[in-house]
C-alpha cells in the first residue's frame, strides 16, 4: 500500500491561484497522513513542472502522486506519462480537479480554497488505495468505415485509400456526391462544382482500396477501437449492379415517373433511375413506390429491354457485416423546411424558392437547363434573396449557418450574369464574409450592382394578396398579381421598404440530419445543444469524439463551407490513419474482475453487461470477465450481490476513501 | 450563519463530469457545496456509495449520468434509474428524506444545466436542513469494502 | 443630426422597470418589418429599442404610444426579446414623469375612480347582469365565475356579446355567476399604458374579491382579461383556472352539451385577437366552434393565426385617435371581404368595437357583419 505521497498544487497562472489560496492548500496537504511532500508550482503541465514531479519520484521514492490542477480529462494522461517515465506506475497518479470544478466556478476565495482542500484530501486518500495496473494492447484492424458519401466522406475515403487502407464507404442515397453534387458554381471562385467534384466521385468509385456501398445504411455497430463490427443494410435496388452495364435503356423505356429528390421536386425522374447523370455508381435502382410492377405486378418494361438481364425483382434487403479498425462519420446536414416560417410564404407562394431549389434551377444540368425562370416560365426582372432563414433565430436555430451570406452573394452574381437586366436585392442582418477571398467577393458583387439592404426580410406576400390587404397608397406602382412584395426595414435608412419582386430565394438554416440522434447513439457520439455531433475538444480535437476510434468530418459537426468540409475530411482521415499505422493500441486497464472465491454463481452480472464480456464457466459455476471486451463501466460491480466483482481503479475501497476525504472537512 | 449543506456528487465521466467541466470552462458560478466523485458510468454507483456518503457527513447526494439513450456504455444509466426507487425506499426506512437524493441527466454540452441543477439542489437540501445525527450514526457501517 | 453621447443610466433604469431583454436585441429589423404599422404609417420599433439601448433621446417619443402590444414582432424576434415588455417598461418609466398622452388620462382617471376605463359609475357595473338575470357568484352553487370585462357594463354593442355568451352558457348547462360592484377592471390596458401602480392596486383588489367569493375557475369574455388573470395575476397570489369563452364553447360542443342546430347560411372568417392568439396560442378552439355551426362556410384570411392583423385597439390605442384609413380595422374588413366572407367573427370586445366602427366607414355598411363567436353560437340555438 502506498504511503509516500507527493502532492502538487498547480497555480495555473492565475486561473487557480487567483481564486484558490494554493499555499494554504499545499500546507493543508502536508498534514494529511501519507503525504511526504507537498509543493505548489506555476504550471504543473509545463516541462519544468513535469520535471519537478519526476525528480521527486526518483529522489524521494514516491509511491503515489496527487496533482491538484485542471480536469483529469485535460491532463491526466500528461501526468501519468510523466510518472511512468520516472518509473512510477501511471495508475498511481490521482488528479484533483481544482480548476474547472473549483476555481472557475466558485465565488469567494475562502469558499474556493475550502473546496480545493476537500478535493485534495479526497485525492490523497484515494491515492493511498491505488494499485499499479498494466495497460493492455490490442491490434488494430487496418481498415476504415466512412459513413456518408458527400464531399467530406469522399475526401476522407480517398485519403485513407491512397495511404493503402481498405475503406468501406457507405452512402444512404443511390449515388455519392452529397449536397455538393447539386451545386452549379461554388463561391467565391465560381469554379464549377461538378468539374471539381466528379473526378473525386469517380476516383472513389473506382479506387481498388474502396468498397463503395451506396443505397446502404449502417444498422448496428459493436466492438471498440481497433475492432469495430459493423452491420450494413444493403437496401434492395432491384438491379444487379454486377450485371448492369449502365446503358440507360431501362430508364429511357420506363413509363412511370416520380418527383426527383435530387431536383428538389422541380422535375420528374423515372421509377428506375439515376439520381443525376454523373451518379457514381452510374447504374440505376428501382423506386419501389413508383414502379408499377413492384406495386401491382404489371409492366416489366425494363426487364424486356435489359440485355444484361440485370433487373432482379426478387432482390431483398440484406445485411452485410464488416470489421474495421476505425470509423469516420461524415453524415452531413439537411436544410430547414422554409414552411416553418409561414411569413415568408414558402410552399404557399410559387415565386418563393429554397436555396437548393435555386441551385437546381441555375444548374446547367438541372430541370431548366440552367435557365433561371419562375414556375410559370417567366424570366424574373427582380429577385430578393433573404438571408438568415431560421439561422441566428431563437425560434429555430440559434447558430449562424456560416455559408448563407456567401452563397447568397453567389446567387446574386449568377443572376446578374444570366439576367443582366434583373434587379437583385440581398436582405441581410450582418454580412459574414470570413473566409479567404470572401470579403473580396462581397466587394465584387457591390461592383456588379447588387443592392444590399441591411434589414431582415420580415414578410413576403403575393401581389394579389397585397392589393387586398393594404391601402391603395401602399401598393407599389405597377405591382402585378403574380409578383411578390417583400416587407423589410432598411435599418440604415430607418425606413420600411415594400419591394416588389418576381422571385424570392430563401437561405434555410443548416440542420442536423433528421436521424442524427439515432446515428449518434449507434456510434456512441454525443451531440451538442445545437444537435450536431460533438467534437472531443472544440479547438484541439476538432474531428475526434469521446468514442475512441470514431471521427467526425464535415457538416454533421456543424454548418461548414466546402473548404472547411474538405479540410475536416482530410483531418479525420489523417487521425484514422495515425491510429491504424500504430498497429496496436493501448486500451483501458480499468476493467472489471471476478474474484473467484466470492462469486456465488448467481449470474446477475451476465445479463447486465452491454458488451457480453462476462461468461459463465458451467464447470466451476463461476462468472468470468473477458478483459478484451470489458470497457470498465462498472455496472456489474455495482450490481453484484456478493460484492465479488472488483472494478480496477474504481474499486469500492478507492471510492469509499475518496468519499471520506471529500467529507473530512 | 445559514446552514451550508455538504453534498457528494457521483458524476459519470462522459456526460455529467464533462458537462461540469464545461460549466467551469464557461466560468459559470455555482454553489461550492457539491464535491464530486468521478465514476466512469452512473451505473457504477453502488447503493452503498450513497449510504457511505450520508454516513460520512453528506446532507445530500447527487447522481449525474448521460441522458437516456446517450449512455457511453449503452444503458448503464438505465440501470441507475432502476436502482433509484429502491434506494429511495431504503433511505426512507432509515429516516432520510427522499429530497436528499437526486438523479439528473446532464450531457457534456449542458454546462448551464449543471449550474442550474447544482444551485437548485443545494437550495433544496439547505431547506431540508442538516441530516439528523442519530440517523447518520444508525447507517450501516459497511464501509469496509471487500475490494 | 448633432452628435450624441450615450446615457446608459437610462438603459439601466429601463431594465429595472422590466426591460430585461433590452441588450439582447441585435437590430435585425424583423420587428419593424413585422409590425402591422408597416402596412400603413410605419412604427420603427427597432429604432426605439436602439435608442433605449444607448439611452438616447427619442426612445420616449410619440412612436412609443403607437404600439398596440399586438406581439407580431415578439413572436418573430430571432433573439426572443419580450418586446411588449420593453414597450410596457418604457411607458412605465415615462408614466412616472407624468408624460402619458392626454387622451389616455381620462381612461386612467376613470379606472382609478370607478374601477373601469369607460367613465361609467361603479354602482352601474351590474345593471346588465341584473337585467339579464345572472346570479351573483356562489361557490356552493356555481362552478365558474363569469368575468365579462368592463365593456358590456357600459357599452351597448359589447353588452350584446355578453348576453349572447350568457345564453350559450345557460344552454350548455354551465353553472356560473358574476361578482358584484367590488369587481374592477382587470388592469390589462392600464398596465400596457404604463401605470404599474394602478395595475397593482386593481390586481390586489380583484385578488381579494376572488378570494372572498371563493372563486376557483373563471370564464373570461375578453382575451385581455383572460391573459391578465392567467399570466399576470400570480403576482397577487391568484391561483385560479382561467378559460376563454371560446374554449368553454368548444368543450360544450365537443361534449354534446351544446347542440347548435339552426342553419346560419353564411360565409364566415375568423379574426384572431392578439391576446387570444399570439399572446396565448389559442388558435384552434374558435375555429373548431365555427366548424361545428350548421350552415357556416369557413374562409381563412391571408393574415391568420400567428400572422393575424391586429385590430388596432390594444395597448391603450382603444382610447387614442387613429386617422381613418390608417386604422388596422379599416384594412381588415376589405381583407375579410376579399376572401368572400359575409361575417367577420372574432372573440374580443375590443376587436368587435373597432370593426363595428370601421364598418361605418365602408361604402356599404351591410357588406359585412361583425360578430363575436358567442353571438354566432347563440344564433344557432
Amino acid at each position: 500500500m502506498p504511503y509516500k505521497i507527493g502532492v502538487y498544487v498547480c497555480h495555473c497562472g492565475t486561473n487557480i491561484a487567483g481564486m484558490v489560496n494554493v499555499e494554504e492548500v499545499a500546507d493543508f496537504a502536508r498534514g494529511i497522513p501519507g503525504v511526504t511532500l507537498s509543493r505548489t508550482y506555476k504550471f504543473m503541465c509545463s516541462d519544468p513542472g513535469q520535471a519537478l514531479l519526476q525528480e521527486d519520484i526518483r529522489k524521494n521514492g514516491l509511491d503515489a502522486v496527487v496533482v491538484a490542477a485542471c480536469s483529469p480529462l485535460m491532463h491526466e494522461r500528461t501526468f501519468r506519462r510523466a510518472a511512468q517515465e520516472a518509473g512510477l506506475n501511471p495508475f498511481l497518479v490521482q488528479i484533483a480537479n481544482i480548476r474547472e470544478q473549483c476555481s472557475w466556478v466558485t465565488e469567494g476565495k475562502g469558499a474556493a480554497t475550502e473546496k480545493a482542500k476537500a478535493l485534495v484530501a479526497a485525492a490523497v486518500r484515494r491515492a493511498r488505495e491505488h494499485q499499479p495496473l498494466e495497460m493492455r494492447r490490442v491490434e488494430i484492424t487496418p481498415s476504415a468505415l466512412v459513413v456518408g458519401g458527400g464531399i467530406a466522406g469522399i475526401q476522407a475515403a480517398l485519403d485513407l485509400a491512397d495511404a493503402g487502407v481498405q475503406v468501406v464507404l457507405v452512402e444512404r442515397e443511390p449515388s455519392i456526391g452529397g449536397h455538393m453534387a447539386m451545386f452549379d458554381k461554388t463561391f467565391p471562385t465560381l469554379d464549377c462544382a461538378a468539374c471539381i467534384l466528379t473526378p473525386k466521385m469517380v476516383a472513389a468509385g473506382s479506387h481498388p482500396n474502396i468498397k463503395l456501398m451506396t443505397w446502404s445504411e449502417v444498422e448496428e455497430v459493436s466492438g471498440f477501437v481497433g475492432n469495430f463490427k459493423v452491420k450494413i443494410r444493403r437496401k434492395a435496388g432491384y438491379v444487379d449492379h454486377d450485371k448492369c452495364t449502365g446503358c440507360g435503356l431501362c430508364i429511357e423505356k420506363c413509363p412511370y415517373k416520380a418527383d426527383s429528390e435530387f431536383e428538389q421536386g422541380l422535375a420528374k425522374r423515372k421509377a428506375i433511375y439515376l439520381p443525376f447523370a454523373q451518379a457514381v455508381p452510374n447504374k440505376p435502382i428501382i423506386d419501389k413506390n413508383a414502379c408499377a410492377y413492384l406495386k401491382n405486378g404489371k409492366c416489366r418494361v425494363c426487364v424486356k429491354f435489359c440485355e444484361a438481364a440485370a433487373i432482379d425483382f426478387t432482390q431483398q434487403d440484406r445485411v452485410e457485416e464488416v470489421t474495421v479498425g476505425t470509423i469516420v462519420l461524415a453524415t452531413g446536414f439537411q436544410a430547414m423546411d422554409g414552411r416553418r416560417i409561414p411569413e415568408l410564404g414558402y410552399g404557399r407562394l410559387p415565386g418563393v424558392y429554397s436555396a437548393l431549389e435555386f441551385e437546381r434551377l441555375n444548374n446547367a444540368a438541372g430541370p431548366t437547363n440552367g435557365v433561371i425562370q419562375t414556375r410559370d416560365g417567366r424570366a424574373p426582372r427582380s429577385v430578393a434573396i433573404l438571408h438568415c432563414t431560421g439561422s441566428r433565430d431563437e425560434n429555430h436555430h440559434r447558430y449562424c449557418s456560416r455559408v448563407c451570406c456567401m452563397y447568397a452573394l453567389k446567387y446574386a452574381h449568377l443572376l446578374r450574369e444570366k439576367l443582366p437586366e434583373a434587379r437583385v436585392y440581398n436582405f441581410y442582418i450582418d454580412m459574414r464574409c470570413f473566409g479567404k477571398g470572401y470579403e473580396e467577393f462581397y466587394k465584387r458583387l457591390q461592383e456588379e450592382g447588387v443592392r444590399f439592404v441591411r434589414g431582415k426580410g420580415a414578410q413576403v406576400w403575393g401581389g394579389a394578396e397585397w392589393k387586398a390587404m393594404v391601402p391603395a397608397a401602399a401598393v407599389p406602382e405597377g405591382l402585378e398579381d403574380h409578383q411578390l412584395v417583400v416587407v423589410a426595414e432598411d435599418s440604415l435608412l430607418q425606413q420600411v421598404l415594400h419591394v416588389p419582386v418576381d422571385m424570392v430565394v430563401l437561405t434555410p438554416a443548416f440542420e442536423p440530419r433528421f436521424d442524427a440522434e439515432e446515428v449518434g447513439r449507434r456510434f456512441l457520439v454525443s451531440r451538442g445543444a445545437d444537435g450536431f455531433f460533438l467534437e472531443q475538444h472544440p479547438k484541439l480535437a476538432p474531428v475526434s469524439t469521446t468514442n475512441e476510434g470514431v471521427f467526425i468530418a464535415g457538416a454533421c459537426q456543424g454548418p461548414k463551407d466546402i473548404p472547411d468540409t474538405v479540410a475536416q475530411g482530410s483531418a479525420a482521415a489523417s487521425k484514422a490513419l495515425s491510429l491504424i499505422t500504430r498497429k496496436e493500441i493501448e486500451i483501458e486497464a480499468t476493467t472489471a474482475h471476478v474474484q473467484d472465491e466470492l462469486c456465488s454463481g448467481c449470474r446477475t452480472c451476465i445479463g447486465l453487461c452491454p458488451y457480453n464480456a462476462i461468461t459463465f464457466d458451467e464447470a466451476r459455476k463461476r462468472a468470468a470477465v473477458n478483459d478484451a471486451l470489458c470497457k470498465g463501466c462498472g455496472t456489474c460491480v455495482a450490481a453484484c450481490p456478493s460484492s465479488a466483482i472488483l472494478a480496477r481503479h474504481f474499486g469500492d475501497r478507492q471510492i469509499f476513501s475518496e468519499i471520506e476525504g471529500l467529507l473530512s472537512l | 450563519m445559514s446552514f451550508e449543506p455538504k453534498i457528494v456528487g457521483f458524476l459519470c465521466n462522459w456526460c455529467t463530469y464533462t458537462g461540469a467541466d464545461l460549466a467551469g470552462t464557461s466560468r459559470m458560478k455555482y454553489a461550492p457545496n457539491v464535491r464530486v466523485v468521478r465514476v466512469m458510468c452512473s451505473g457504477r454507483v453502488d447503493p452503498t456509495f450513497v449510504l457511505k456518503a450520508f454516513r460520512e457527513g453528506a446532507d445530500g447526494v447527487l447522481l449525474g449520468g448521460c441522458h437516456p439513450g446517450d449512455c457511453h456504455y449503452q444503458s448503464g444509466n438505465m440501470k441507475t434509474l432502476r436502482r433509484i426507487p429502491l434506494l429511495k425506499r431504503l433511505l426512507k426506512d432509515m429516516g432520510i428524506e427522499e429530497g436528499r437524493l437526486r438523479l439528473e441527466w446532464i450531457s457534456a454540452s449542458e454546462g448551464e444545466r449543471y449550474q442550474r441543477v447544482i444551485n437548485e439542489f443545494v437550495e433544496q437540501v439547505r431547506a431540508l436542513g442538516p441530516l439528523n445525527l442519530e440517523v447518520r450514526k444508525a447507517l450501516p457501517k459497511k464501509s469496509q469494502a471487500t475490494a | 443630426m448633432p452628435a450624441a453621447t450615450p446615457f446608459l443610466e437610462v438603459a439601466d433604469a429601463l431594465k429595472e422597470y422590466g426591460a430585461h431583454d433590452l441588450d439582447l436585441c441585435y437590430q435585425c429589423s424583423t420587428c419593424t418589418g413585422s409590425c402591422p404599422w408597416s402596412f400603413v404609417e410605419p412604427l420603427n420599433i427597432r429604432r426605439l429599442i436602439r435608442l433605449a439601448q444607448l439611452g438616447l433621446p427619442g426612445y420616449e417619443g410619440e412612436d412609443l404610444w403607437k404600439c398596440t402590444t399586438c406581439a407580431s414582432c415578439q413572436v418573430r424576434c430571432p433573439r426572443g426579446v419580450a418586446i411588449v415588455d420593453l414597450v410596457r417598461s418604457t411607458r412605465a418609466m415615462i408614466g412616472e414623469t407624468g408624460l402619458i398622452p392626454q387622451s389616455l388620462r381620462s381612461a386612467l382617471g376613470s379606472v382609478k375612480g370607478e374601477g373601469n376605463p369607460w367613465n361609467g359609475k361603479r354602482e352601474e357595473r351590474n345593471a346588465w347582469t341584473e337585467s339579464a338575470g345572472i346570479p351573483r357568484f356562489d361557490p356552493k352553487k356555481h362552478e365558474y365565475l363569469l368575468s365579462a370585462c368592463c365593456m358590456p357594463s357600459y357599452d351597448k354593442r359589447s353588452r350584446r356579446i355578453a348576453d349572447a355568451l350568457w345564453k350559450v352558457l345557460q344552454a350548455g348547462g354551465v353553472r356560473a355567476g358574476v361578482l358584484g360592484p367590488e369587481e374592477s377592471c382587470c388592469g390589462e390596458a392600464v398596465r400596457k399604458i404604463g401605470d404599474e401602480g394602478t395595475f397593482t392596486s386593481l390586481g390586489k383588489s380583484n385578488a381579494a374579491a376572488f378570494e372572498k367569493a371563493g372563486v376557483r375557475k373563471v370564464i373570461a369574455l375578453s382575451p385581455h382579461c383572460y391573459h391578465t388573470f392567467k399570466n399576470e395575476y400570480a403576482a397577487f397570489g391568484v391561483k385560479v383556472e382561467v378559460h376563454h369563452a371560446s374554449e368553454i364553447m368548444q368543450r360544450l360542443i365537443f361534449e354534446g352539451k351544446l347542440k347548435p342546430h339552426k342553419k346560419l347560411d353564411r360565409t364566415v372568417t375568423w379574426h384572431d385577437p392578439c391576446y387570444l392568439g399570439r399572446h396565448n396560442d389559442i388558435f384552434d378552439a374558435p375555429r373548431a366552434v365555427l366548424s361545428a355551426l350548421p350552415g357556416v362556410t369557413f374562409r381563412e384570411m391571408f393574415r391568420h393565426k400567428k400572422q393575424s392583423l391586429c385590430c388596432g385597439g390594444g395597448g391603450g390605442r382603444m382610447w387614442m385617435e387613429t386617422k381613418r384609413g390608417e386604422r388596422f380595422s379599416d384594412l381588415r374588413l376589405p381583407e375579410a371581404m376579399a376572401v368572400g366572407a359575409s361575417v367577420l367573427a372574432t372573440g374580443c370586445p375590443y376587436c368587435v368595437n373597432m370593426f363595428e366602427d370601421s364598418r361605418l366607414g365602408l361604402e356599404r355598411e351591410d357588406a359585412i357583419q361583425v360578430r363575436d363567436l358567442a353571438e354566432l353560437v347563440a344564433e344557432t340555438l
